[in-house]
């Protein structure tokens, strides 16, 4: 509720775009870089997976050692509780991820007022 | 033969017993329902005035059904009081359904008994006051909606990231433009 507030009521001008990606230099900010996103596996083994487009994403791979785990035990597919666990907690760190570039660009934004409401500030004395 | 007799004479003994008179056994005006079928239109004055009487009504108050091949014949046209209406606290010879002996019925007397349809009901609340209730209550709802629209909830996240530059030949994409599109952690490499 609080998001809405401040994106609808209190500073709709600062508040970030949730349907684009960011809009700012994602290595901005960070004087040793960052870490990229990388996908252990490539196209081909995923389309001899026969993988849904929704399942191609950072977690892909884990998603792969569930559905392997599934045709090795089946039909005890209980056995792949920890594969299964472990995707989901995949799921959850990419959305905590979101949530920080959320964040990011929000920060960023308020910045960049600040900045500019600053510079006008000095031309107009 | 002594037996039989002695039966025969025993039955008739006992049949006063067993076959007690009753309001249906000694109906008087109609046995049969060949004998309650309304009799036709009537078209004269005489007419009107003899199925007036054979209906126990005055000609004053004797009203028929249109002759338009969807009537009743010469049946009385009489005013809906409805089970739930007749007062239950009147005589009735039958206080089940709340109707006299040899009473003239409302042509859909089955369709006003207690139990069902009450035209003569007094609401506390109109129907036209019910419908602009409920016409009210939903147009409070729309307006809302509609003025919220504009303004959905959300989750503070930014969209998915996906590899292979956010699935753009998977989502058929034109290989020849391609962009690079990279994803970063928020971990610094090592």
């Amino acid at each position: 509720m609080g998001n809405q507030i401040y994106a609808y009521i209190t500073h709709p001008d600062t508040a970030p775009d949730i349907k684009n990606p960011p809009t700012f230099d994602p290595l901005y900010g960070f004087p040793n870089g960052r870490k990229e996103r990388v996908l252990p596996l490539s196209r081909e083994e995923m389309d001899r997976a026969n993988m849904p487009l929704d399942k191609r994403d950072y977690c892909a791979d884990i998603w792969l050692d569930y559905l392997t785990c599934r045709d090795k035990v089946y039909p005890l597919t209980a056995k792949c509780d920890h594969e299964y666990h472990k995707y989901y907690d995949c799921q959850y760190d990419d959305f905590v991820l979101r949530m920080k570039e959320y964040e990011r660009e929000k920060r960023l934004k308020e910045r960049a007022k600040r900045i500019e409401a600053k510079r006008s500030k000095e031309e107009l004395e | 033969m002594a037996t039989l007799r002695t039966s025969c004479r025993t039955v008739a003994k006992l049949k006063r017993y067993l076959v007690q008179r009753t309001v249906a056994t000694s109906s008087v005006v109609s046995n049969w329902n060949k004998d309650w079928q309304p009799g036709p239109f009537p078209k004269t004055q005489e007419e009107r005035i003899a199925a007036a009487k054979k209906y126990g009504l005055r000609v004053e108050d004797y009203q028929v059904y249109p002759d338009d091949g969807l009537g009743y014949g010469d049946y009385p046209k009489l005013p809906i009081v409805s089970g739930e209406h007749r007062d239950p606290y009147e005589d009735w010879d039958d206080p089940g359904s709340k109707t006299n002996y040899n009473e003239v019925r409302h042509v859909d007397h089955d369709l006003y008994l207690e139990y069902k349809l009450d035209p003569n009901r007094k609401r506390q609340v109109s129907l036209n006051k019910q419908l602009l209730q409920f016409l009210g209550a939903v147009t409070a709802i729309m307006v809302v909606y509609v003025l919220c629209e504009p303004y959905p909830f959300f989750q503070p996240v930014l969209p998915k990231q996906f590899p292979f530059n956010d699935l753009y030949l998977e989502k058929g994409g034109d290989p020849s433009m391609e962009p690079t599109v990279k994803h970063y952690t928020f971990e610094s490499p090592e």
